[in-house]
Protein backbone atom coordinates (compact mmCIF):
# COMPACT_ATOMS: atom_id res chain seq x y z
CA UNK A 1 0.00 0.00 0.00
CA UNK A 2 1.44 3.15 -1.11
CA UNK A 3 1.61 6.42 1.12
CA UNK A 4 -1.42 7.98 -0.06
CA UNK A 5 -3.65 5.44 0.26
CA UNK A 6 -2.34 4.07 3.50
CA UNK A 7 -2.87 8.03 5.09
CA UNK A 8 -6.61 7.73 3.15
CA UNK A 9 -7.59 4.73 4.82
CA UNK A 10 -6.19 6.17 8.31
CA UNK A 11 -8.06 9.51 8.06
CA UNK A 12 -11.05 7.59 7.15
CA UNK A 13 -10.85 5.02 9.68
CA UNK A 14 -10.51 7.87 12.05
CA UNK A 15 -13.29 9.57 11.05
CA UNK A 16 -15.56 6.59 11.58
CA UNK A 17 -14.20 6.47 14.85
CA UNK A 18 -14.60 9.99 15.67
CA UNK A 19 -18.42 9.36 14.30
CA UNK A 20 -19.07 6.69 16.30
CA UNK A 21 -17.57 7.92 19.60
CA UNK A 22 -19.96 10.94 18.80
CA UNK A 23 -23.13 9.30 18.21
CA UNK A 24 -22.36 7.26 22.06
CA UNK A 25 -21.97 11.16 23.47
CA UNK A 26 -25.29 12.68 22.79
CA UNK A 27 -26.53 9.54 23.86
CA UNK A 28 -25.56 9.41 27.28
CA UNK A 29 -27.62 11.23 30.14
CA UNK A 30 -28.51 14.66 30.22
CA UNK A 31 -26.58 16.29 33.08
CA UNK A 32 -24.76 13.23 34.40
CA UNK A 33 -21.17 13.11 35.16
CA UNK A 34 -20.49 10.82 32.05
CA UNK A 35 -22.06 13.23 29.73
CA UNK A 36 -19.58 15.89 31.07
CA UNK A 37 -17.06 13.99 30.87
CA UNK A 38 -17.62 12.87 27.32
CA UNK A 39 -17.78 15.68 26.00
CA UNK A 40 -15.58 17.79 27.60
CA UNK A 41 -12.89 15.46 27.43
CA UNK A 42 -13.64 14.82 23.60
CA UNK A 43 -13.00 18.40 23.34
CA UNK A 44 -10.21 19.04 24.95
CA UNK A 45 -8.94 16.66 23.34
CA UNK A 46 -9.96 18.40 19.77
CA UNK A 47 -8.06 21.78 21.37
CA UNK A 48 -5.02 19.58 21.72
CA UNK A 49 -5.04 18.21 18.59
CA UNK A 50 -5.40 21.63 17.26
CA UNK A 51 -2.75 22.73 19.15
CA UNK A 52 0.16 20.34 17.71
CA UNK A 53 -0.83 21.09 14.65
CA UNK A 54 -0.22 24.94 15.46
CA UNK A 55 3.40 24.19 17.08
CA UNK A 56 4.10 22.25 13.76
CA UNK A 57 3.49 24.74 11.32
CA UNK A 58 6.40 26.93 10.02
CA UNK A 59 6.55 30.32 12.08
CA UNK A 60 6.94 33.39 10.24
CA UNK A 61 5.45 36.74 10.80
CA UNK A 62 1.86 36.58 11.11
CA UNK A 63 -0.14 38.43 8.49
CA UNK A 64 -1.60 41.79 9.09
CA UNK A 65 -4.65 42.62 9.87
CA UNK A 66 -5.97 46.08 10.08
CA UNK A 67 -8.38 47.08 12.60
CA UNK A 68 -10.46 48.10 9.86
CA UNK A 69 -11.36 44.81 8.89
CA UNK A 70 -11.93 43.03 11.89
CA UNK A 71 -14.11 46.25 13.23
CA UNK A 72 -17.28 44.93 11.38
CA UNK A 73 -17.05 41.49 12.45
CA UNK A 74 -17.16 42.99 15.88
CA UNK A 75 -20.09 45.14 15.57
CA UNK A 76 -21.90 42.15 14.26
CA UNK A 77 -20.81 39.76 17.28
CA UNK A 78 -21.83 43.01 19.73
CA UNK A 79 -25.20 43.27 18.02
CA UNK A 80 -26.09 39.54 17.92
CA UNK A 81 -24.96 39.41 21.68
CA UNK A 82 -27.58 41.93 22.13
CA UNK A 83 -30.36 40.43 20.47
CA UNK A 84 -29.16 36.97 22.27
CA UNK A 85 -29.45 39.01 25.76
CA UNK A 86 -32.78 40.59 25.07
CA UNK A 87 -34.20 36.77 23.91
CA UNK A 88 -32.69 35.89 26.92
CA UNK A 89 -34.36 37.81 29.54
CA UNK A 90 -38.00 37.84 27.54
CA UNK A 91 -40.16 34.67 28.93
CA UNK A 92 -41.84 32.78 27.78
CA UNK A 93 -38.61 30.95 25.57
CA UNK A 94 -40.95 29.66 22.93
CA UNK A 95 -41.79 33.78 21.82
CA UNK A 96 -38.46 35.06 23.03
CA UNK A 97 -35.91 32.32 21.49
CA UNK A 98 -32.20 31.86 22.07
CA UNK A 99 -29.93 30.49 19.29
CA UNK A 100 -29.33 27.86 22.17
CA UNK A 101 -33.34 26.91 22.74
CA UNK A 102 -33.14 27.41 18.29
CA UNK A 103 -30.50 24.80 18.15
CA UNK A 104 -31.90 22.31 20.40
CA UNK A 105 -35.05 22.41 18.01
CA UNK A 106 -33.07 21.61 15.45
CA UNK A 107 -30.95 19.09 16.97
CA UNK A 108 -33.95 17.33 18.17
CA UNK A 109 -33.07 13.51 16.89
CA UNK A 110 -29.31 11.72 18.12
CA UNK A 111 -28.21 11.98 14.18
CA UNK A 112 -28.41 15.51 14.40
CA UNK A 113 -26.88 15.83 17.38
CA UNK A 114 -24.38 13.41 16.73
CA UNK A 115 -23.53 15.57 13.37
CA UNK A 116 -23.43 18.74 15.34
CA UNK A 117 -21.09 17.03 17.99
CA UNK A 118 -18.68 16.42 14.87
CA UNK A 119 -18.83 19.50 13.99
CA UNK A 120 -18.52 21.58 17.34
CA UNK A 121 -15.31 19.16 17.48
CA UNK A 122 -13.84 20.06 13.81
CA UNK A 123 -13.62 23.73 14.76
CA UNK A 124 -12.72 23.51 18.10
CA UNK A 125 -9.15 21.86 16.24
CA UNK A 126 -9.88 24.84 13.80
CA UNK A 127 -9.77 27.37 16.30
CA UNK A 128 -6.92 25.96 18.49
CA UNK A 129 -4.78 25.58 15.38
CA UNK A 130 -5.23 29.34 14.38
CA UNK B 1 -44.66 39.50 17.34
CA UNK B 2 -41.28 39.52 19.42
CA UNK B 3 -40.80 35.99 18.27
CA UNK B 4 -40.84 36.64 14.71
CA UNK B 5 -38.94 39.91 15.27
CA UNK B 6 -35.62 37.96 17.30
CA UNK B 7 -35.81 35.70 14.20
CA UNK B 8 -36.05 38.15 12.03
CA UNK B 9 -32.89 39.73 14.13
CA UNK B 10 -31.00 36.14 13.83
CA UNK B 11 -31.47 36.13 10.13
CA UNK B 12 -30.70 39.65 9.44
CA UNK B 13 -27.29 39.23 11.74
CA UNK B 14 -26.64 35.37 9.30
CA UNK B 15 -27.30 37.41 6.15
CA UNK B 16 -24.98 40.20 7.40
CA UNK B 17 -22.32 37.36 8.22
CA UNK B 18 -22.42 36.28 4.37
CA UNK B 19 -22.20 39.65 2.96
CA UNK B 20 -19.14 40.36 5.36
CA UNK B 21 -17.62 37.36 3.96
CA UNK B 22 -18.60 38.19 0.67
CA UNK B 23 -17.14 41.06 0.41
CA UNK B 24 -14.13 40.46 2.47
CA UNK B 25 -13.02 37.38 -0.71
CA UNK B 26 -13.81 39.96 -3.28
CA UNK B 27 -11.28 42.64 -2.16
CA UNK B 28 -11.89 43.45 1.67
CA UNK B 29 -11.86 45.23 3.87
CA UNK B 30 -13.36 43.89 5.90
CA UNK B 31 -11.48 40.75 6.18
CA UNK B 32 -12.39 37.27 6.21
CA UNK B 33 -13.80 35.74 9.61
CA UNK B 34 -10.92 33.32 9.62
CA UNK B 35 -8.25 35.67 9.57
CA UNK B 36 -10.38 37.89 12.14
CA UNK B 37 -10.30 34.74 14.56
CA UNK B 38 -6.48 34.36 13.86
CA UNK B 39 -6.25 38.21 14.53
CA UNK B 40 -8.28 37.95 18.05
CA UNK B 41 -6.78 34.04 18.88
CA UNK B 42 -2.67 36.16 18.88
CA UNK B 43 -3.74 37.43 21.83
CA UNK B 44 -3.53 34.79 24.74
CA UNK B 45 -5.79 35.94 26.81
CA UNK B 46 -8.64 36.29 24.08
CA UNK B 47 -7.48 32.73 22.95
CA UNK B 48 -8.09 31.13 26.74
CA UNK B 49 -11.76 33.06 26.98
CA UNK B 50 -12.50 31.91 23.38
CA UNK B 51 -11.71 28.02 23.86
CA UNK B 52 -13.01 28.00 27.17
CA UNK B 53 -16.13 29.62 25.78
CA UNK B 54 -16.38 26.74 22.67
CA UNK B 55 -15.71 24.02 25.39
CA UNK B 56 -18.59 25.83 27.53
CA UNK B 57 -20.64 26.12 24.65
CA UNK B 58 -20.14 21.87 23.71
CA UNK B 59 -21.00 20.95 27.09
CA UNK B 60 -24.45 23.65 26.95
CA UNK B 61 -25.50 22.32 23.63
CA UNK B 62 -24.57 18.54 24.32
CA UNK B 63 -25.15 18.23 28.35
CA UNK B 64 -27.57 20.46 29.72
CA UNK B 65 -30.39 19.33 27.32
CA UNK B 66 -32.31 16.64 27.80
CA UNK B 67 -33.35 15.80 24.16
CA UNK B 68 -35.29 12.97 24.14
Amino acid sequence: MNDVRRTAAIGAAGAVAVAAYAWWAVGLPAFSAAASAGVLGAGAAAVAAGARLRARRPSGPAPATGAAGVVPWFVLAGALAALQLVAYLGQPRAEHPTLSYLANVALDTQAARAAAFVAWLAAAVDLARR
Amino acid sequence: MTRELILAGYAAAATAAVALEAAAWRSGPPATLGATLSAVLRRRPARFLLLAGWLWLGWHIFVRVDWR
